[in-house]
Parts: structure tokens; sequence; C-alpha cells
């Protein structure tokens, strides 16, 4: 590899880094977090864990997330901190970068230098790399499985073929969403070859064997072990198997309307594109559409590519268009899905910066047009910062979605600090009380609390010394004056507790704290 | 006195009786009373402190998915649909907000900005709102010579369902809040702001306004404190109304 991009890897990695790893507790979990996060206790503290074919998605966050806390000696779950969770998926997300030089011979080694920047500065990246969710993982094997097979299609070594199977069995393990894209990356591959042999001269090098069905054999063989491996749970799970094909029945169904996420087509590119709510900035990803849409017209009319390969380059345009194409006119949708596509668009918008630059031909105007692009990647990253830092939490975000309002770590502070003036300490006896079970992420701030009990509705009994009642009950559990609520707290827009307090415990709280300093 | 045999022999009688019988409920009774010696250890037991406390069952949080994204803008509390009933007051008062001079914490606040507070408008679009800063900020209001207030309404901002949190509203008799302060409304349980443990209810803010009874007060200045809502850490301000008189 050349010197010059070693270099240039090497400087989007840290950039990569710098964007992704500061503060990473700063955001407040979002409902899928904190599910995620409590999920992986029962793997961490029993070794425990049962794939959901109704929810969830599948077990590679959770074994990656183990592998990650041993690795780096963790504390007890309690101790446990959203930094650390999310630092796995950063992992990942700086991965796409690493993963890049394997593609050298493929988009090419220009292209591959663009790509890693836009990879690293990319606000919808950098902001899902900092989500304890799986869609980073599915991207990050996704690519594994693309960059193997590429190679295993160049050199016909069985290692790769068997990479190659590896990743496809653990994107099956990351999210049932794979099958979109692995159907996608097969029709593109068809597309490719038909637009190969009609329209294009270039094939694999002769020196090339022809394809093997032992490798291809081997490789399912991979795909289905490694799958079944982590579905099973290591083997302590005998239906997680079946139930990996179960659960296309309720995604299905979601898939075709039945959820509450039922957006427009344009949803993902509204997003991506223009963005624009409120008081707060406007935000756009254009740049990289552009490019993206200038590289695959490169792949197709196979000029300016350099180093790059047409038919990898044309491959990677049709799977990003089809892929981009399905998760448009799927009904379901949620904004973190459109990683799978995007990333295939920042791909390709390596390629689109390196022709434009490679076709200019006065050595000033090169300068100046990489200067622009790096501009362009500047502002990219000044967004990516914006969006994870001071709009996190803020509808505003074109990437915030159903997230947690900060005003909840109010409450969670609240009931903390009553647990260390109560003579039960986490002992102290607490029940939750919200609509329909709504009071995810609270599971996770509360995990200490050793006797607190969670309610789909009001129960019979509900006094407790803490309640935390979901305001609309209408509770009104301070009318006999034996509790004071001290307070409401936004879980969400729109969603509030109220927080009832022993009228006792709250007065000797009040006259025994220490004074707050603002 | 004489004594005749017969009849002391019938008390004797009676009283032999009297203690068997006695003898015996006592022994039933006490079979079906608390031991002794467990009654004893109970009475020791809490006297020195070593209940175990009754250990419930509680029920485990359900996992749950993706909620629903709700619409900015869009109340989903069972707010009461119906009319706020009047308040009851003398008649012949004014709105005296508009008159008054506002001053405020935040230094960024120009009087053309808190001018908006009392220029009648009380929508809720970006134009009618102000924002102060973070943390606990107030607007002060001077109305120039002492004035009786029954009843004051405040809105912070109604353009989304929210709480604003440590509401106070204070009435002094001078413009530092030294001499005479009063506090007509607290909601800050915590005293998160320093001026006290406040005891009224948080409330949710909608086009109404938060009605407060200032039940007649004499005071020249008020101050309007909060510090932050559910949804942000800035304080906005739409409007307010104080509906009084000069004071006699």
């Amino acid at each position: 590899m050349k010197r010059w991009l070693t270099l240039s890897l090497l400087l989007a990695t840290v950039v990569a880094m710098g964007l992704r790893c500061p503060r990473l507790g700063q955001r407040p979990m979002h409902n899928d977090e904190a599910v995620n996060a409590l999920k992986f206790r029962q793997l961490w503290e029993r070794g425990e864990y049962r794939y959901d074919p109704k929810e969830h998605h599948g077990p590679s966050l959770a074994y990656a997330t183990l592998a990650a806390e041993r690795l780096t000696d963790a504390p007890d779950f309690d101790h446990l901190t959203e930094a650390r969770l999310r630092f796995v998926t950063v992992v990942f997300g700086v991965g796409l970068v690493l993963l890049l030089p394997l593609t050298a011979d493929g988009l090419g080694r220009r292209a591959v230098a663009w790509a890693a920047v836009f990879t690293a500065v990319s606000p919808a990246m950098v902001f899902y790399s900092r989500y304890y969710i799986h869609e980073m993982l599915l991207v990050f094997f996704t690519f594994l499985m693309m960059v193997a097979s590429w190679h295993y299609w160049r050199s016909r070594k069985i290692g790769w073929a068997l990479l190659a199977g590896a990743a496809i069995g653990l994107m099956a393990a990351t999210k049932e969403t794979f099958v979109i894209t692995l159907g996608s990356a097969g029709l593109a591959l068809f597309l490719n070859q038909i637009w190969n042999r009609l329209l294009d001269a270039s094939k694999p090098p002769a020196s090339v064997p022809r394809l093997r069905p032992g490798h291809l054999a081997a490789a399912f063989a991979v795909w289905l072990a490694v799958a079944a491996l982590l579905f099973s749970s290591f083997f302590t799970n005998a239906s997680g198997p079946l139930d990996s094909l179960r659960t296309y029945g309720p995604w299905l169904n979601r898939a075709g309307g039945d959820s509450p996420h039922i957006h427009p087509w344009d949803f993902y590119l509204h997003r991506l594109v223009y963005f624009h709510a409120g008081k707060g900035p406007m935000w756009s990803e254009a740049l990289i559409l552009m490019l993206g849409i200038i590289g695959a017209g490169a792949g197709f009319v196979r000029k300016g590519l350099g180093d790059g390969n047409a038919s990898f380059v044309r491959f990677v345009a049709l799977y990003t268009l089809l892929l981009t194409a399905v998760y448009s006119l799927l009904a379901y949708k949620t904004p973190w899905c459109l990683l799978s596509f995007w990333h295939g668009f920042i791909l390709l918008a390596g390629v689109g910066a390196a022709v434009l630059v490679h076709t200019v031909r006065r050595p000033f105007a090169r300068i100046a047009l990489t200067i622009l692009f790096l501009a362009g990647a500047g502002q990219l990253a000044a967004q990516a910062w914006q969006a994870s830092h001071d709009y996190s939490a803020d509808p505003g975000n074109p990437y915030v979605y159903v997230q947690t309002a900060p005003d909840i770590l109010n409450l969670v502070d609240q009931v903390t600090a009553l647990a260390e003036f109560s003579p039960e300490g986490h002992r102290m006896v607490v029940k939750v009380m919200a609509d329909e079970g709504d009071y995810w992420p609270l599971p996770w701030y509360l995990r200490r609390f050793e006797r607190i009990g969670w309610w789909a509705e009001m129960p019979p009994d509900p006094w407790a010394p803490v309640m935390i009642v979901s305001a609309k009950f209408g509770a009104a559990l301070d009318e006999k004056k034996t509790h004071r609520m001290v307070g409401i707290f936004a879980l969400r827009p729109g969603v509030f507790f109220e927080l009832y307090v022993d009228a006792g415990l709250w007065r000797d709280y009040m006259a025994k704290r220490p004074a707050k300093t603002d | 006195m004489k004594i005749s045999y017969d009849s002391s022999r019938r008390r004797l009688g009676i009283s032999f009786c009297l203690s068997i019988a006695l003898a015996v409920l006592n022994c039933c009774l006490g079979a079906d009373s608390p031991q002794p010696a467990a009654g004893a250890d109970a009475a020791q037991s809490a006297a020195g402190g070593n209940l175990v406390p009754l250990d419930i069952k509680l029920p485990s949080p359900a996992f749950k998915g993706t909620p629903k994204e709700i619409q900015l803008s869009s109340f989903v509390e069972p707010l009461s649909d119906k009319p706020r009933p009047p308040m009851m007051v003398p008649p012949g008062l004014t709105n005296l907000a508009p008159a008054a001079k506002l001053t405020c914490s935040d230094k960024n606040a120009t009087s053309d900005m808190l001018a908006k507070l009392t220029d009648g408008d009380k929508e809720a679009s970006d134009t009618s709102i102000i924002f102060l800063r973070k943390g606990t900020q107030w607007v002060q209001m001077d109305f120039g010579s002492p004035c009786e207030i029954f009843a004051i309404v405040i809105w912070h901002a109604h353009n989304a369902a929210k709480v604003y949190h440590d509401v106070i509203v204070q009435a002094a008799d001078d413009a530092d809040f030294i001499t005479n302060v009063h506090t007509i409304f607290n909601n800050d349980q915590g005293n998160n702001s320093g001026l006290g443990v406040g005891t009224d209810r948080e409330y949710f803010e909608t086009h109404e306004g938060k009605l407060i009874n200032a039940k007649g007060i004499k005071t020249r200045y008020l101050r309007f404190y909060s510090k932050g809502s559910t949804e942000s850490a800035l304080n906005e301000y739409t409007e307010l109304e104080v509906y009084g008189r000069p004071a006699k």
C-alpha cells in the first residue's frame, strides 16, 4: 500500500475515532438501546441469551458486547456505563474505515482514501456508531461480506469464500433485514454479470480458475454454522435456529404496514438530503449523494476510474440503488435502516470524488477541487459533531427518532437521591406504572433498585414509597396527602411521568439533603 | 351476729364452683391466645428493630420494541376539554402588566424582547415566544406604585406538550426582593432554586395559561421564576397578565 494511502487511512481513522468517542454517555439511552442493554444483562450475569423471534433482532450485538466487556475487564452490570456499551458499536463504525484498503483494487486507491474520509465524517455514520443498536454491526458485516466476496471473485482462494460465508452468518445473526441486503447484492451481481457480458469486455483475469461449487458449498456451510452457533446461544437454546426462520412472520407483517413506523417513500432521502425542523440548523449530506451518483455513473461509463475496477464499482452502484429502492418502498421505516444503503453511497462518493479530481487536468484546479471536497468533508464533520453533541436528543436532528428526553435524567437523579436518604437504600420499593409498558429506558437507569416493579396499567395496589406513574393515568395519588407529587418529567416528547413520593420520606429527604448549588 | 351453718356451706360451695369455672374459662381462653413467650419475642423484636421487611414480588419489566414517534405540537395527555371555571374577583380590575416596567435576570434579553411578554400575543408561534438562558431565570414587573393583585396568568409556551419546572411567583416591596417578600405560587418542591420548598403542583402548559389566585396581595413588584422545562433547559415566556387595581 502506498504511503499516502496509509497516511490518509490513518488520518481518517483518527478523525472517525475523534468524532465517535467523546462524551459517549451524554445522550440519554434510547428505548431500543436500553432493551439491548438489559438483554445483555442476562448474558453477562447469568450466561443466558435467548433469541426472541418477535422483537429485538439477533444475538450478535449481545455476544460482541460480551467479548468487549470480558476483554476490557468490565465491572458488574450495575456499574456498567452507557459509554462502555456504545463503544462496542463505535468499534464497528471505525472498522468500516479499516476494511476499506481491502477494496483498493476494486474502488481504486484514491477512491478508497476519499471513501475513508466520507465514512469517518458522515453524520449518519457517526451518529449511529454511537448508538447501542444492531445497525452498525449489520453494515460492518455486510461490508466484510462484500470485501471477502470481491477477493474470492478475484483470487478463487477458499479462505475468502469461508470469510464471506462467516460474514453472512454474522449478518443473519445481527438483523433480520440482512435478507434485503443479500437479495439486493445477489440481484446486483446478476445484473452486473449481464452488463459485463453484453456491454463490457471486462472479465475476471484469465489466470483465475473457474468458480468451484465446493468452495461455495463450504462458504454456505460456514454461513449456516456461524448463524446456528449464535442463534442457538452456543448450543444452549435448541429452538434458536428455527426461531431465526420463524421471525420472518412478524417482520413481514411489519414491513407490510402493521407497525407504528410507517412512513412515506422519501423518509430516508428527506433526512439525508435536506432536513430542517423548528429553530434547529439545516442538515444535509447531499455532497455524499451527489458524489455517489457521479461515482456510480463513472462505473457505468468506465471513465476516470484510475486503478479502480469498473465491474466492482458498477456492482456497488447497482447494489446501492437496489437497496435504496427496496428500503424506500418498504412501508416500515426507522431512520437507522438507511445506514445499509448509505454506506454504498459513501463508497461511490469516494469513487466520485476521485474521478472528478482525476478528470481535472490542470494541477491548480486539481488542488482547488481537493481543497473543496475536504472543506465539504469538514462541513460534514461539523454536522456530525453537532448531531452527536448539541443536538443528540433534539427532534430537530434528522437522525433522532423517538429519543428519550434528557429531562428523564432529572427523574432518575431524584429517585436515586431519595434512595440514598431512605433507610432501605436501593432496597426501597419503587413502583413504575406506564400505559402499555411505555417505561423504557427506565429499567436501565433504575437497574440498581432491587425491589422495583413494572406495570402496564394501574395495579389495584399502587402504593409504595416511590411511585413513577404515567401522566396519562391522571392518577392523583397525592389526594390523600400520604404522598406528594414532586414533579412531572418527560420520557419523550409528549410522554410524561409523575413522580409521587411518600410524604414522610420526602420530608426527611428535604430536611437532610445537602444544599444544591447551581 | 348469727350465721347459719347451711348458708355458710352454700356460699363456700358457690365460691368453689365459681373458682373452678373461672379456672377452666381461663385455660380455654389461654389456648386461643398467643403464647406468652411468643408475644414477648415479638415485642422484643420490635423494640430491638429486628423486623424483617415484607419482600413483595414485583413484576419485571416487559421488553418492548421501538415506540411510536409522536409528532410535535400534539397533546397526548388527558387534559381537560372543559373550559376552566372562572375565578371570582372584585369588579373593575384591569390587566396591569402592559403598563409595568419589565426587567429580567438574563442580560441578553433586551427591552424589545421583554415587551413581547405583555403585548397581548399569546399564540404558540415562534414569533410570540422569547427565550431566556438555562438555569433559574426570572422576569420582574414594576408597577410603579403598590397595587392590589388578584389574579396572575402565565403562558410559558404552549407550542408542545411540556411542563415548566420550579415555577415561582413572588411579590416584594423593593426591586431587589429583600423587603416583605411573599411567595404567591411555588411548585419547586425540591427547592432547586433556593427560594423555599414549594407546595404547589407542576402543571402542563396549555393555551389557557396558568391562572394563579393572588388573593388581593398588595405589592409594587412581582417576580416570575422558572428553571427550564421537560423539553429544554432554556426558559420560554409567551405572555404574562396581572389583574389588579391601584392600592388604596
